[in-house]
């Protein structure tokens, strides 16, 4: 199970798992042909799809869940919660299985899924409160090389890089959700496929990964890219002390 | 044959994974999360999803090999469905139910309230229904009689704060730290249960309890006394305030246990490691001849072995959840 040496052409069945969005996503792979893959839309129903859905595929493809090999999951940036679900499950599933699991990015996934011959890609994803985590990436024969790391930045902002980018952008991310003003009247800009990360690109990072670093698993860390949102409480830090500075 | 059950809870702010067979705990443990949200003075919930994302697999393995269990002996995997944080649950209940699915054993989706009422059969054969319970946490305030498992009657709960946040406020309004339950317990050493008389909120439910107006008439007492320079030790004072709280909850208890005749008394929550609690809990049941059933303080806290008694006595009911079942936030018992 699993462990196969480099370069070794074995048969693998990965499965990926992709909730980082406001869509979540299983597929699985035969040595990179996809065998199946299930979809959903809902913001919140990440915890109520994901094992039905992974059952799903496997009974598709005829398999049981110790003939998994190995597991990609997408860690964000995204919405916390649905990458918490997509984590939580790979690690149930790896730990119980014995079996790697490596991450992949949501905007590396929505970048690499995107056709363009020659654009700049900026992949966008939403982060919630009004924020939204972009890398831009270059593409190259075979694929894509991303020349930043995530950022976060409001629609103002994005509609100021976008503007200021001297190439033609292709946008590609959850852009209907957008203000429309990040758009407005930016005619070299176009906005592209595929809305929320693509599953088959997940698969191909995973195997990637894989393939390059023998099988070996990755920690698994959310990328939050920010701090968690404490509403600090003045009054609570500092109780009041009767005993000291009173009487 | 007797179900060994993996289980998980993670519905506030500790990781905890238990391995039990039926009543019997062979482990559980949990990763405790009270340093963290002690500066902020409570929980916060998006730190509390991700401490519980860090922790759930080490500590599973951990909970593994305590047991001596080999996962391939586990009949059921279980955790906790709600009530309580969402971004919690999903940890937990994300974690169990890939592990059930991938080894193929049912999964049992738990209501943390009811793992509270079945924790004294971990050390209680006497606990049984018909029985009156007393459930007081930092969310929950409740008096329920259950008349069978799972044949559960809310007789009373709080109108106001739940008895652990009660004693989160009063703890910082007398300059104590959080959490204020062990705090306050801490302070009250020694001091005189008597020397101020806060007055007891009384609704007009007869097994409800309410704590609002506590905070308020400790908060005047304080101004009033500092300004004539006439305070009372803190022990005095936090004495004074774990028994009005602890009163109002051991009144209403018996109340309820008097008024439904049970013979039986048990507890949960976090709140019953107050030691004032517990002793008065002792005396009250005592003196009415009526067997108390209160778990060591470490099972009245929240703990993964008591999810785990109760997805067992489900699953021998045949009860188990489907792939599809969500976590309920507000779930009611
Ligand atoms: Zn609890």
């Amino acid at each position: 199970m699993g462990l196969a040496p480099a370069g070794w052409f074995a048969v693998v069945r990965l499965l990926a798992i992709e909730t980082a969005t406001a869509q979540s996503a299983v597929a699985l792979t035969l040595d990179r042909q996809v065998q199946a893959t299930a979809t959903r839309v809902d913001r919140t129903g990440h915890g109520t799809f994901l094992v039905p859905a992974i059952e799903f595929c496997l009974d598709q493809a005829g398999w049981f869940p110790d003939d998994l090999d190995a597991i990609v999951v997408d860690v964000g940036p995204g919405l916390y919660t649905g990458i918490r679900v997509g984590i939580a499950t790979a690690q149930g599933l790896s730990a119980a299985l014995g079996i790697p699991v490596v991450t992949a990015s949501s905007l590396d996934a929505q970048a690499l899924a995107a056709s363009t011959g020659h654009r700049h890609i900026f992949s966008v994803v939403d982060v919630r409160r009004g924020e939204l985590a972009v890398s831009t990436f270059r593409p190259v024969p075979g694929g894509v090389v991303r020349d930043s790391e995530a950022e976060l930045m409001d629609p103002d902002q994005l509609r100021d890089v976008l503007m200021s980018d001297p190439g033609n952008p292709l946008v590609v991310g959850d852009v209907p959700a957008l203000p429309d003003s990040v758009l407005r009247g930016q005619h070299r800009v176009k906005v592209g496929r595929p809305r929320y990360p693509a599953v088959r690109a997940v698969l191909e990072i995973g195997m990637s990964k894989l393939e390059r670093d023998n099988f070996a698993s990755e920690p698994l860390t959310p990328l939050y890219l920010r701090e968690p949102d404490v509403n600090l409480n003045w009054e609570k830090l500092a109780p009041e002390d009767p005993w000291s500075s009173g009487s | 044959m007797t179900p060994l059950v993996l289980a998980f809870e993670t519905s506030c702010d500790e990781t905890a994974v238990a391995v039990v067979k039926g009543r019997e705990v062979l482990s559980s443990i949990l990763s405790s999360q009270v340093d963290l949200h002690a500066r902020f003075g409570g929980v916060v919930p998006e730190v509390a999803a991700r401490a519980h994302v860090e922790a759930i697999r080490p500590l599973t393995h951990r909970a593994l090999v305590e047991s001596g269990v080999h996962p391939a002996d586990l009949d059921a995997v279980a955790a906790t469905a709600g009530p309580g944080l969402v971004g919690a649950l999903l940890v937990g209940h994300s974690f169990a139910k890939a592990t059930a699915f991938a080894r193929q054993l049912p999964f049992i989706g738990v209501d943390h309230m009811e793992g509270h009422l079945m924790a004294p059969r971990i050390e209680f054969d006497t606990f049984q229904p018909p029985a009156v319970v007393l459930l007081a946490s930092g969310g929950h305030s409740q008096i329920i009689h259950a008349r069978d498992w799972g044949e559960y009657q809310l007789m009373g709960e709080t109108i106001d704060d739940a008895a652990g946040e009660a004693f989160d406020k009063l703890a910082r309004l007398l300059g104590l730290g959080f959490p204020g339950g062990p705090e306050i317990d801490r302070a009250a050493e020694g001091g005189d249960p008597r020397a101020v008389s806060f007055p007891r909120a009384i609704p007009d439910r007869p097994y409800h309890v309410s704590f609002s107006g506590l905070k308020t008439s400790v908060s005047t007492y304080l101004r009033k006394t500092r300004r004539s320079g006439e305070l009372p030790p803190l022990a005095d004072v936090a004495a004074s305030v774990q028994e009005a709280i602890v009163d109002a909850l051991v009144d209403k208890t018996m109340r309820a246990v008097d008024d439904t005749g049970v013979k039986v008394l048990g507890a949960g929550g976090g709140v019953l490691a107050n030691r004032r609690l517990r002793a008065r809990l002792e005396e009250e049941a005592a003196s009415r001849g009526v067997t108390l059933c209160l778990p060591a303080p470490a099972l009245c806290t929240d703990n993964a072995a008591m999810i785990g008694v109760a997805a067992g006595h489900w699953l021998e009911k045949g009860h188990i959840s489907d792939w599809a079942a969500p976590v309920d936030p507000g779930r009611r018992l």
